[in-house]
C-alpha cells in the first residue's frame, strides 16, 4: 500500500511538472525579416511591423538590414541560402529576382498559405502576374512598386514654349533648342544610365519596347528582333552625336543623373520614382518646384513603354516559421499597407485603386500622373537565369554606348550569348 | 615563458610536430573541407538557377572551360595584370622603401605615408581611383586640362586599353606600399658594419647597393613577390569597383569571372572548376618561388 | 648629418647629396601616400551637388560638417570600428603566435619535406575566397559560431597564416644561430630560446607580419558580410557599404565615415612606426 501511494504521488508530481513546463500554445515566435538597404525604407517597414505586432501578440519581428544594394544582397543571399540557412524567415527581393530564386529552391511557394496564383494576383497591377508567379506558383507578394519616369525641367520648357515631347526625335529637337538658347555648355539634353548597372538593362529595353517589340514570349523563350534592337541603340548614339546625351554616358550611374539634375545641369532625365523627392525636397537641390513628370517618349510611330521596378516579399524555403511568415507577408501586401507606404514614404503603390485614393493624392499629388506610367510598365525578362541575362545585356549595352562595340555587334552578342539560356 | 623552460626539451622530430601542429590544425578546421568541396563540386553540373539539379559530369566542366573563350580571356587579363603590376610594384616599392629609409629629422610623416594606402579598404580604393579617372569629375583630366593640353577630355575608363592601364596604376599604387613595408623591414636588418667596411674600401654608393643591399634583401624580395603574385592572380576588388570588368569585359579577371559564375549565375559546379584552374595556375607560379625560398640557407 | 653619423644608421653612405634632394624624396613619398586620403578629407566637407560642378573644385565651396553628423547617425559607425578592431587585433595576435611556431620549425629544424610544408601552408591562399564562402559558413554554423567575433577571427588567422609564416621564416633565417645556442647553453629550452632570443631579434619582421595581418583582417569583406550579418556585429568594410542605397551613393557621407575609420589606424601607425620599421639596433646587429 505504501509503495502504491508513493508511486501515485510520484506520478502526480510528474504530471504537474510536465503540465508546468509544457509549451504554451502561442509562445512568442520571432520572425526575422531581411529588409534591404536604405532605399527600401526599413524605417517605414519597422512601423508596419509594429502595427502587425500590436495586432498579433505573440509575434515579434526583427529586421535585418544587410546588403545596401541589390548586388550586395545577392552576394549575401547566395552564400546564406546556398547553405540552406534558416536564420531568416522573410526576404525583400527585387522584382527581377523571384524567378531565379524560386528556381534555385530558395523561396517557399505561398499557394498553400494565401491562395492560388490567379486569384491572389488579380487585385494587383498586371506586371505582378508575370513577375511574382513562377511555374504557376506564387513565389512572392508585391511590396511596393517602382518605374522609370521621364523627369524634365518644366520652367525651361515653358520658357521656350515647348510642349511635352511624345517621341525621341521631338525630345532631341526640344533639347537642342533649349541648349542653344541657354548657352550653358554644361547643360545636358537627356541623362540616361549607361554604366553596366542593372538600370542599363532598362536603357536597352526602353527604345526597343517602344517599337512594340517583346524580348521574350510568355514561356520565356527569347524573341529578340535584332533590327529593332539595333535601331534602339542607334537612337541613343544619334543623340550622343547631336550633343543631346553626353559623350561619357557609359559612365553614368543612377545617382549621377540625380545629382546632375539637382544641380540644374539636365533638361530631361530618366530615373526611378525615388528621384522626385530628391529633386523637390533635398536641401542642396536647385530645381525645387521646377520639375515635371511625363510618360517616356516613344520611337516614331511606336508606343510609350517603361521599365517596372519595385520590391517583393518572399518567404524563405528554409524558414522554421513558414505559416506565420506567410501571414505577415500577406499583411504587408494589403491595400492598407500599400497606402501607408505611399503616404509616409512616397513609395509607389501596387494596387491601381490606391493611386487615386483621396488621402494618397493629397499627400503625394504627383502619383496621379505616375499611375498611368506604372500601370503601362513592362517587366524585364523573367528568366530563371536572370543573373546571366542581366549581365549580358547590361555589359553589352554599356559597351555599345562606350563605342567599344557597334550596335550590330552588340545585338549579335546578346543574341548568341542568350540564345542558349532563354529557350 | 618560465613554464616552457620547465618542460623537458623534446627531441627534434617531436618538436617539429608540436610547432607545426597549431598551424595545421587551424588549416584543417577552416580550409580543408572547403577546398575538398570545391574540388568535389567541380565534377558536377550544379546550376542552381536552372533547377537543373546536381548531376555528376566527370571532366565535362573542365572540357567546357578549355573551350570557353571568356575563361581564356579572363585568364589572359589576370596573367597580364600579374606580369605588369608585380614587377612595377616591386620597383616602386623598392624606391619608396629606399626613400623612406633616408635619415629624416621627423620620420613619421614618411612612414605614415607609406602605410596609409593600406588603411583604405580595398574596395574603396578602387572607387576613389575610378573617380580620379572619371571623364568629367576626375583629377586626372583636371590636371591635364590645367596643364593646357586641350581637346576633348579622354574617357579613361571607357576605352579598353586605357581602362586596363588605369586598373594597373591603381593596383600598383595600392600594393607598392605592401612591398615597401616588407622591403623596409628587410633593409633595417642589414648590419651597418657591411656598409662601413665597403665605405672604407672606397665603394661607390651604387656599388654598395648592388653588392650589399640587393643580395641581403633577396629573401625579403622573394617573400614579397610570392604574396604579391598570389594576390595578383586573384585580383578582384579593384577592377570590379572601377569598371565592373568593362568596357565589354576588357578588364575582367579570372577572379571576377569566378565571382560572376558563382554568385550571379549561381553555377556552383562551373565556378568550382574555374577555382581549381586558378589554384593550378597559382601553384605553378609559386612553386618556382618556393623552390628558391626552400633552398635559401 | 656627418658621414660618420650617416654610416652609423646602417645606410649606404652619401645616398643623396643635400637636404634639397632629401626633401624632394620625402615629398614624393608623402604625396603618393596621402593624396587619396586628403581627397577623401576634402570630399567629406562638401555637399553632394558640389561634386558635379564643372570644373571640379578642390577646396569646398560651401564647407559643411553635416556629413560627419550623418556618418554617425545613419549607421552605428563606432560599433563597426569597435568590431573591426577587436577582430583584427585578435586574429593578428593569434596569427603571429601560430606563425612564429611554424616559422621556427621551418627556419631552424632540418625538415625533410620543407618545401611541401611551405607549399601546404601557402596553398590555402591560392583559392579565391568567394568559392570558400559557403563551406566556411556551414562550418561556422555547425560550430554555432555565427555572428561572433570567433567566426571571423579563425578564418582571418588562417588567411594570414601564409604571409606571417613566410615573413617570419625569412627573418628567423637571417638571425645567426650562435645566439640561441648561447641561450640554450645557459639552460634555455629551444622553445624558450624562440621566445626570448629569436623573436625579439626579428622584431622588425614580427611587426611587419603583424601589420600585414592586421590590415588584411581590417580590409576583409566577403567573410564579414556573410558570417557576421547581425547589425551589432558588423565590421567596418561591410558597415561602410550600408551608407549606400540601391540608387544613392553619398560620397560626402561615405568619405566622412572613411575619415573616421582611417584616423585611428593612422594614429596607431604613427605611434608604432618607430617599432614597425626599425631604428631598432638590437645587440646582435652590431657585429
Amino acid at each position: 500500500m505504501q509503495r502504491f501511494r508513493l508511486a501515485f504521488a510520484a506520478l502526480a508530481c510528474a504530471a504537474l511538472a510536465i503540465a508546468a513546463v509544457a509549451p504554451v500554445a502561442n509562445a512568442a515566435t520571432t520572425l526575422r525579416v531581411f529588409s534591404g538597404g536604405a532605399n527600401q525604407r526599413p524605417d517605414l517597414m519597422r512601423k508596419l511591423f509594429d502595427q502587425y505586432e500590436a495586432a498579433h501578440p505573440g509575434i515579434k519581428i526583427d529586421i535585418e538590414t544587410g546588403g545596401a544594394t541589390s548586388e550586395l544582397q545577392r552576394q549575401y543571399l547566395s552564400t546564406v541560402l546556398n547553405a540552406k540557412d534558416s536564420a531568416i524567415d522573410i526576404y525583400m527581393i527585387d522584382i527581377v529576382n523571384p524567378a531565379q530564386y524560386f528556381g534555385a529552391g530558395w523561396l517557399e511557394p505561398l499557394d498553400a498559405y494565401i491562395g492560388k496564383a490567379d486569384a491572389v494576383m488579380k487585385p494587383y497591377l498586371p506586371v505582378y502576374l508575370q513577375a511574382d508567379v513562377v511555374d504557376g506558383k506564387v513565389a512572392a507578394m508585391p511590396g511596393f512598386a517602382d518605374a522609370m519616369f521621364m523627369y524634365y525641367r518644366k520652367d525651361l520648357l515653358e520658357r521656350y514654349h515647348i510642349a511635352e515631347p511624345k517621341t525621341w526625335d521631338e525630345l532631341a529637337a526640344a533639347s537642342k533648342t533649349i541648349q542653344a538658347g541657354e548657352k550653358n555648355p554644361n547643360l545636358q539634353g537627356l541623362s540616361i544610365q549607361g554604366a553596366p548597372i542593372e538600370g542599363a538593362v532598362c536603357t536597352f529595353l526602353l527604345p526597343y519596347w517602344s517599337q512594340g517589340r517583346e524580348f521574350n514570349d510568355a514561356s520565356g523563350k527569347m524573341t529578340l528582333d535584332k533590327t529593332a534592337a539595333v535601331k534602339g541603340l542607334d537612337k541613343w548614339l544619334a543623340m550622343v552625336d547631336q550633343g543631346v546625351i553626353k559623350r561619357n554616358v557609359a559612365e553614368v550611374k543612377t545617382p549621377d543623373t540625380v545629382n546632375e539634375f539637382k544641380a540644374g545641369q539636365v533638361i530631361f532625365a530618366i530615373n526611378w520614382g525615388f528621384a522626385w523627392d530628391r529633386f523637390q525636397a533635398d536641401k542642396d537641390s536647385t530645381v525645387q518646384g521646377k520639375v515635371g513628370v511625363m510618360p517616356l517618349p516613344a520611337m516614331a510611330g511606336g508606343k510609350s513603354a517603361t521599365c517596372v521596378g519595385g520590391w517583393q516579399w518572399a518567404v524563405s524555403a528554409f524558414s522554421k516559421n513558414k505559416a506565420e511568415a506567410a501571414k505577415l507577408v500577406q499583411f504587408l501586401a494589403t491595400p492598407a499597407s500599400s497606402k501607408f507606404l505611399a503616404i509616409e514614404g512616397s513609395l509607389l503603390p501596387t494596387y491601381q485603386g490606391v493611386y487615386v485614393d483621396p488621402d494618397v493624392v493629397k499627400a503625394v499629388p504627383w502619383f496621379k500622373d505616375a499611375a498611368n506610367v506604372v500601370i503601362a510598365g513592362k517587366n524585364r525578362p523573367m528568366s530563371r537565369d536572370y543573373g546571366q541575362v542581366s549581365d549580358v545585356i547590361r555589359t553589352t549595352t554599356s559597351a555599345v554606348l562606350a563605342r567599344s562595340r557597334t550596335p550590330e555587334e552588340g545585338v549579335a552578342e546578346i543574341q548568341s550569348k542568350l540564345a542558349r539560356v532563354m529557350r | 615563458m618560465a613554464i616552457l623552460d620547465r618542460v623537458r626539451d623534446p627531441g627534434e622530430r617531436t618538436l617539429a610536430v608540436v610547432l607545426l601542429a597549431p598551424a595545421f590544425a587551424l588549416l584543417a578546421l577552416i580550409v580543408v573541407y572547403p577546398i575538398g568541396r570545391i574540388i568535389y563540386q567541380s565534377f558536377f553540373d550544379a546550376r542552381l538557377s536552372g533547377g537543373h539539379g546536381h548531376r555528376f559530369v566527370g571532366l565535362d566542366n573542365y572540357r567546357i572551360a578549355f573551350h570557353d573563350t571568356e575563361f581564356w580571356t579572363a585568364t589572359w587579363h589576370t596573367v597580364a595584370i600579374t606580369l605588369i603590376t608585380v614587377p612595377a610594384a616591386l620597383v616602386v616599392g623598392l624606391g619608396l622603401a629606399l626613400l623612406a629609409n633616408l635619415p629624416f629629422r621627423r620620420r613619421w610623416p614618411v612612414r605614415l605615408a607609406l602605410l596609409l594606402p593600406w588603411a583604405m579598404p580595398l574596395a574603396f580604393a578602387g572607387l576613389i581611383f575610378a573617380w580620379f579617372f572619371h571623364t568629367e569629375y576626375g583629377i586626372v583630366n583636371d590636371v591635364v586640362r590645367r596643364l593646357g593640353a586641350g581637346g576633348e577630355p579622354t574617357m579613361w575608363l571607357l576605352r579598353p586599353g586605357w581602362a586596363f592601364a588605369a586598373v594597373c596604376v591603381t593596383i600598383v599604387w595600392k600594393t607598392s606600399s605592401f612591398m615597401a613595408l616588407i622591403l623596409l623591414a628587410g633593409l633595417t636588418m642589414i648590419p651597418r658594419s657591411l656598409y662601413e667596411a665597403a665605405e672604407v674600401d672606397g665603394a661607390s654608393h651604387f656599388q654598395q647597393f648592388r653588392e650589399i643591399t640587393l643580395p641581403m634583401l633577396m629573401p625579403s624580395i622573394v617573400v614579397a613577390l610570392i604574396f604579391r603574385t598570389i594576390t595578383a592572380l586573384q585580383t578582384f576588388d579593384i577592377p570590379y569597383t572601377m569598371t565592373r570588368g568593362g568596357p565589354a569585359d576588357a578588364t575582367e579577371t579570372l577572379a571576377m569571372l569566378i565571382h560572376k559564375t558563382t554568385i550571379d549565375y549561381l553555377d556552383v559546379g562551373y565556378g568550382s572548376t574555374l577555382a581549381v584552374a586558378m589554384f593550378v595556375l597559382s601553384l605553378a607560379v609559386t612553386t618556382v618561388y618556393l623552390r628558391r625560398l626552400a633552398r635559401t640557407p | 648629418m656627418s658621414p660618420a653619423a650617416r654610416v652609423a644608421t646602417g645606410l649606404p653612405a652619401n645616398p643623396l647629396a643635400g637636404r634639397g634632394l632629401r626633401l624632394a624624396a620625402a615629398a614624393i613619398v608623402v604625396v603618393n601616400g596621402f593624396f587619396p586620403a586628403v581627397w577623401i578629407l576634402l570630399t567629406s566637407l562638401k555637399t553632394e551637388t558640389e561634386l558635379v560642378r564643372k570644373p571640379i573644385t578642390y577646396w569646398p565651396r560651401n564647407l559643411t560638417l553635416d556629413n560627419y553628423v550623418r556618418a554617425f547617425t545613419d549607421q552605428p559607425l563606432l560599433r563597426f570600428l569597435g568590431n573591426s578592431l577587436a577582430v583584427a587585433l585578435a586574429s593578428t595576435a593569434l596569427s603571429l603566435v601560430v606563425a612564429a611556431l611554424a616559422a621556427y620549425a621551418i627556419a631552424r629544424l632540418n625538415l625533410r619535406r620543407r618545401q611541401l610544408i611551405l607549399t601546404a601552408i601557402v596553398a590555402s591562399s591560392m583559392f579565391p575566397l568567394v568559392t570558400l564562402l559557403v563551406p566556411i559558413f556551414e562550418t561556422m554554423r555547425a560550430l554555432n559560431l555565427l555572428n561572433t567575433y570567433t567566426a571571423l577571427v579563425l578564418p582571418y588567422t588562417v588567411l594570414n597564416l601564409p604571409v606571417c609564416t613566410l615573413v617570419l621564416a625569412s627573418f628567423f633565417e637571417g638571425i645567426p644561430r650562435d645566439l640561441e645556442n648561447a641561450a640554450m647553453i645557459d639552460g634555455c629550452t629551444r622553445v624558450g630560446a624562440l621566445w626570448r632570443v629569436v623573436v625579439p631579434l626579428a622584431a622588425p619582421g614580427v611587426f611587419t607580419a603583424g601589420i600585414l595581418a592586421f590590415v588584411n583582417a581590417w580590409d576583409e569583406f566577403l567573410l564579414a558580410l556573410s558570417l557576421n550579418a547581425n547589425a551589432s556585429m558588423r565590421t567596418l568594410p561591410v558597415g561602410i557599404t550600408l551608407y549606400q542605397g540601391e540608387f544613392t551613393f553619398p560620397w560626402p557621407t561615405i568619405s566622412a565615415a572613411l575619415v573616421v575609420a582611417i584616423v585611428p589606424i593612422a594614429v596607431l601607425i604613427a605611434l608604432f612606426q618607430e617599432r614597425v620599421v626599425g631604428g631598432l639596433t638590437q645587440g646582435g646587429m652590431k657585429g
